[in-house]
C-alpha cells in the first residue's frame, strides 16, 4: 500500500443501522440512556420514534474503515466530534483523506481527516485520526 | 458543579472477555479482529466501567434528570499498545475540567471533561482516553 498526502481512504458502509444491535450495545456498555431502546422517549424528543445509535458505534464504523485500509493495529489516536446522531434504519458511510504524513518513533503515521455521513449527505461524525502505515508504503 | 473538578474515580481493573469483543465487533459490522485484538471501540466503556464508575453514575454526579439531554462534545483516544481480549487492564482517572455556558434564550449547558489512563499488566500505559460530555439543563 502506497500512501501520499491527498489520498482518499477507501470508504466503508453500514447498510442499515439496526435497533437490535443498539440493544446489544446498550447492555455491553451498561448504558441506561433510553434513547437507544425506547421509541416513546425518542418520539417525545423529536426523533419521530426512531432510536439513536450509540456514538462509540458511530465512531466504530469509522475505525472499521481505517483498519480495513491500514490493518487491525493501525489506529494510534483519534479525536472525534459528533455533530448529528445516527438513527435506526440509516445507511451511513465512512470516508477520509490523508492530510499529512510524519514519522513518530520510527513509524510513519498518516494524519487523516475522517468522517461518517448519512446517505443524504449529512455528517454525523467528524474526526481526526493518526494511523500507522507501513514504512515502505509511504511515497513523496 | 465546579466542586467535581479533581474528583478521582476509585480505580480498578477490567478484562475484555471474548464474548464481549465478539458482540461489540459484530455490532460495528465486522468480524472480531485477529490475534485476540479487541476492537478499539472498547475504549469507550472499558475505561468508564473499569475505573470504577458507570454511565449512570456519571449522569448522577452531574445531577442529570430524565428531562435533561446529554450530548457528546468529543472523544480523544490515544492508543500506545493495541488493546487485547483476555488481558487485564488497570484503570485510573477522574474529572479534570468543568465549564458552564449560559446564553439568553438557550438552555444552560454544563460540560465536563473526564480523563482515564489504561495500563497493561506491566504497568505501561496502553491507552489514554479523554471525553467531554454536555449536560443540557432543560426545565422539566
Amino acid at each position: 500500500m502506497k500512501v501520499e498526502v491527498g489520498d482518499s481512504i477507501p470508504s466503508w458502509t453500514m447498510d442499515r443501522v439496526t435497533p437490535e444491535r443498539m440493544k446489544t450495545v446498550a447492555a455491553i456498555l451498561r448504558d441506561p440512556t433510553p434513547i437507544h431502546w425506547d421509541r416513546d422517549v425518542t418520539r417525545a424528543i423529536g426523533f419521530d420514534g426512531r432510536l439513536l445509535n450509540q456514538s462509540p458505534i458511530n465512531l466504530g464504523y469509522v475505525i472499521n474503515m481505517l483498519i480495513t485500509w491500514a490493518g487491525p493495529e493501525c489506529v494510534r489516536r483519534i479525536r472525534t466530534e459528533f455533530p448529528l446522531p445516527v438513527l435506526d434504519g440509516d445507511c451511513v458511510t465512512a470516508g477520509g483523506v490523508v492530510k499529512a504524513i510524519e514519522t513518530q518513533e520510527g513509524v510513519d503515521v498518516a494524519e487523516c481527516e475522517v468522517w461518517l455521513d448519512r446517505d443524504d449527505g449529512t455528517r454525523t461524525v467528524q474526526a481526526r485520526a493518526w494511523v500507522a502505515i507501513a514504512k515502505e508504503g509511504v511515497t513523496g | 458543579m465546579q466542586r467535581l473538578v479533581g474528583h478521582r474515580f476509585s480505580g480498578g481493573q477490567y478484562k475484555i472477555e471474548h464474548w464481549e469483543n465478539f458482540l461489540l465487533s459484530e455490532a460495528t459490522g465486522i468480524e472480531p479482529l485477529p490475534d485476540s485484538l479487541a476492537h478499539p471501540v472498547h475504549l469507550f466503556h472499558v475505561p468508564i466501567n473499569g475505573v470504577g464508575t458507570s454511565i449512570a453514575e456519571l449522569f448522577a454526579l452531574a445531577e442529570v434528570d430524565r428531562a435533561s439531554p446529554v450530548s457528546i462534545d468529543y472523544y480523544d483516544w490515544s492508543i500506545h499498545t493495541p488493546i487485547r481480549e483476555g488481558e487485564t487492564y488497570s484503570l485510573s482517572g477522574g474529572i479534570t475540567a468543568y465549564e458552564r455556558k449560559e446564553k439568553a434564550g438557550s438552555p444552560t449547558v454544563d460540560s465536563f471533561i473526564y480523563e482515564i489512563d489504561v495500563a497493561g499488566k506491566d504497568g505501561e500505559l496502553a491507552a489514554q482516553v479523554a471525553f467531554r460530555w454536555h449536560y443540557w439543563r432543560v426545565e422539566s
